[in-house]
């Protein structure tokens, strides 16, 4: 009982919560050191966590001393572990990249730190939570402080983008939140360790309707073509850092609780190669097409990167058709979130570098680029090693997570599979060297450039070379994967 | 082709309403029974009413997010808005409807006090009692006696973050004794009459800057 006042499962929570409670107090646009620092304890308790489940503990803590299913568990499995780190870890070198980027009294750095604060504190907290409506709360949590981030500023475009996001949102947690009433309705209980055993193949119809509308809201959260709408104004217009932490954490949190569902207590209603599973797969298939057509066309660079999102959140969904056919820690789970991981640093590193472009050539389009070269060599070579990543080239994790998946898709004979991730990676090479094509143009004579922090440069070079070399670290990822008897 | 979306969109969500009522027609006897576990607990949750307990005791860290979610709403609208110049002072009209606000608005006062304070065995409660004053702030803004917000001074920021932040110290030192928001059973009712205290005040200022906040209308059409 001693060691529960320094319980990190408990701290993942509160820490974020309280230094950006503390933020807002101190003051407009203030607390950026604060954070900075909260969330390098984050990290420490995030690694200490992934210790702990490695040395076979199964980390729980009951809320309140109370245990489910009067009071709200809160549990740890390989999965959760896996996401917590990878919050925790790119959230760190943004929070230092934000502090360069927003200079002098921007109205986009007034709520910035609470609101990132916020942010970390809900999907830490969606992360861990056993507990159905607990994931409601965190779930809301998450889309606010997200929509905030968005609508900071006030510009028109950005008003527009974030109400668009806000009801987009909010239908999802709607949906999300009908589906959980149901459940109660049908079993008196929200909390997953205590509805695992109750639901079964047999389950009234209102149990198989509440997990279509909590799997249709989540998806809606997580931007799967064709839900994808929201998406590229509200990440491609948000400020960089923005962007970033939206595009490689935010959507990945619905996604996360989408797996937990679909593997955990969900799993006794989805046959193998059920229905609701080849459509989740055909529309990952369709997103990956229209979400690099998209990107290949745009004339924006930003939401050129955003459209590359919604590309790469397709790859997300193709793994559930190959899912439940073998034991759980088959080789597409891993590839999936191996997927996401390598996405979120990768993307992460894309935004920031497309941060320092914009910054430095004051223009937001592509053809604007011309000469950056020369100029920004090190951001424009963090842009195209984020590349590489997204286009699936060895040593980088995107490799790696690619190859799982192909594993797992030429394994059990899945040809069109097979063809829309080969085709995503050669797509993907389309957008990307459009970009550096523009960059690698003569400079036009009249070219006026900014100059821009070098660390906001190494940030993204940061991002973009951890994103390449984490291939070679890929076992470790899916030793903590697997730990703690992954869902 | 909006009026074929149109009628999609009302057709399928008149197919899904037909479909939750007639699931909800064979719905079995739900396997857990919640309620009477709350029955059985209640003694050791420091309150009499049942609401209460699971509010602020079985399922506080719902709640805990959820006073996080009404601040994120007011730092969300405050973010998206451009800062604006302090709105000049008008001068009361209407001889009749201050005067009336000055009478109510100590009674929503009293009344808020009484809420919170009735929470414990009945219903009631932070909430309700924030809601009642935040009724009145908007009220006296209405009627020209409170002006509309336009900075965010220290005390004021302090005001709508405290409760959070004495809920959150809390939780924080109830780790230390055992689990997050494990109460002790002999201080249990004092610390949650203490959290709700705190809550009353920052809920209730957090719900009347979401108006106060807001830009006035006249100065808009101006």
């Amino acid at each position: 009982m001693t060691s529960a006042a320094l319980d990190p499962l408990a701290w993942l929570i509160l820490l974020p919560m309280f230094w950006a409670t503390l933020a807002f107090v101190l003051g407009l646009g203030r607390g950026a050191w604060l954070a900075i620092i909260g969330i390098a304890l984050q990290l420490g308790l995030a690694l200490a966590l992934a210790g702990r489940l490695l040395a076979g503990g199964v980390p729980v803590h009951p809320v309140g001393g109370w245990g489910a299913p009067l009071g709200i568990d809160l549990a740890v499995d390989g999965l959760a572990a896996t996401m917590l780190l990878l919050t925790q870890a790119v959230a760190l070198p943004l929070a230092v990249y934000a502090r360069s980027y927003f200079t002098g009294d921007s109205s986009e750095r007034r709520f910035f730190w609470p609101l990132v604060g916020f942010l970390l504190a809900a999907m830490n907290a969606l992360f861990v939570s056993a507990d159905l409506f607990n994931l409601y709360v965190t779930l809301e949590l998450l889309g606010l402080a997200a929509v905030g981030l968005v609508a900071a500023g006030g510009k028109v475009g950005q008003t527009a983008a974030a109400l668009r996001y806000l009801l987009s949102t909010l239908v999802g947690s709607g949906a999300y939140l009908l589906g959980v009433a149901m459940i109660y309705g049908a079993y008196g209980s929200v909390s997953l360790s205590t509805l695992a055993p109750l639901v079964d193949r047999q389950a009234p119809a209102a149990v198989h309707l509440a997990a279509g509308l909590m799997l249709v809201g989540l998806t809606v959260k997580t931007a799967l073509f064709p839900f994808h709408f929201w998406l590229p104004p509200a990440h491609g217009g948000a400020p960089a850092p923005v962007s970033a932490l939206l595009s490689a954490l935010v959507v990945k949190a619905s996604y996360y609780l989408i797996l937990r569902l679909w593997l955990g207590i969900l799993a006794p209603l989805l046959a193998p190669g059920a229905a609701i599973a080849w459509l989740a797969g055909l529309l990952g298939c369709g997103a990956i097409l229209w979400g690099s057509f998209k990107a290949i066309g745009t004339p924006n660079l930003k939401m050129l990167v955003a459209y590359s999102t919604v590309a790469q959140i397709g790859y997300l969904f193709i793994v559930f058709p190959l899912l439940g056919r073998t034991s759980p820690g088959d080789a597409a789970l891993q590839g999936s979130v191996l997927h996401a991981v390598a996405h979120a640093l990768a993307k992460s590193a894309m935004f920031t570098a497309a941060g320092v472009l914009v910054k430095a050539t004051g223009q937001e389009t592509i053809d604007g680029l011309a000469g950056v070269a020369t100029r920004l060599p090190l951001t424009l070579f963090a842009f195209a090693l984020a590349g590489v990543t997204l286009m699936g080239l060895p040593p980088s994790a995107g490799f790696l997570a690619k190859w799982l998946l192909l594993g797992a898709a030429i394994g059990q004979g899945q040809w069109l599979l097979v063809a829309v991730i080969v085709a995503g990676g050669l797509l993907a090479a389309a957008y990307v060297f459009r970009v550096l094509r523009h960059a690698f143009l003569p400079a036009p004579v009249a070219v006026s450039s900014r100059p821009v922090p070098r660390m906001l440069e190494w940030v993204a070079f940061g991002l973009a070379a951890s994103s390449v070399l984490l291939g070679l670290r890929g076992m470790e990822i899916l030793r903590l994967l697997a730990a703690g008897g992954s869902s | 082709m909006k009026r074929i979306a149109g009628a999609a969109v009302m057709l399928s969500a008149g197919i899904l309403a037909m479909a939750l009522v007639v699931s909800m027609f064979e719905l079995p006897p739900p396997a857990v029974r919640l309620p009477q576990m709350v029955q059985e607990k209640l003694p050791q949750s420091g309150v009499e009413h049942p609401v209460t307990a699971v509010l602020l005791n079985f399922r506080g860290y719902d709640t805990l997010l959820e006073v996080a979610v009404l601040l994120l709403a007011l730092l969300g609208m405050l973010a998206g808005e451009r800062p604006r110049p302090a709105a000049p002072d008008r001068a009361p009209t209407d001889p009749v409807l201050p005067g009336l606000t000055r009478f109510l608005v100590p009674l929503m006062g009293l009344t808020a006090v009484y809420l919170l304070w009735a929470g414990a065995h009945r219903p009631g409660g932070a909430f309700q009692a924030a809601a009642v004053l935040a009724a009145a702030a908007v009220l006296l803004h209405l009627t020209d006696l409170l002006p509309a917000w336009t900075s965010l001074r220290l005390r004021l920021r302090t005001g709508l973050a405290g409760g959070l932040l004495v809920f959150i110290t809390v939780a924080a030192w109830l780790l230390g004794e055992g689990r997050l928001l494990q109460y002790p059973v002999a201080h249990a009712g004092s610390l949650i009459l203490f959290i709700e205290v705190a809550l009353t005040i920052s809920l209730g200022l957090i719900l009347a800057g979401l108006f106060l906040f807001l830009p006035d209308d006249d100065e808009r059409r101006r």
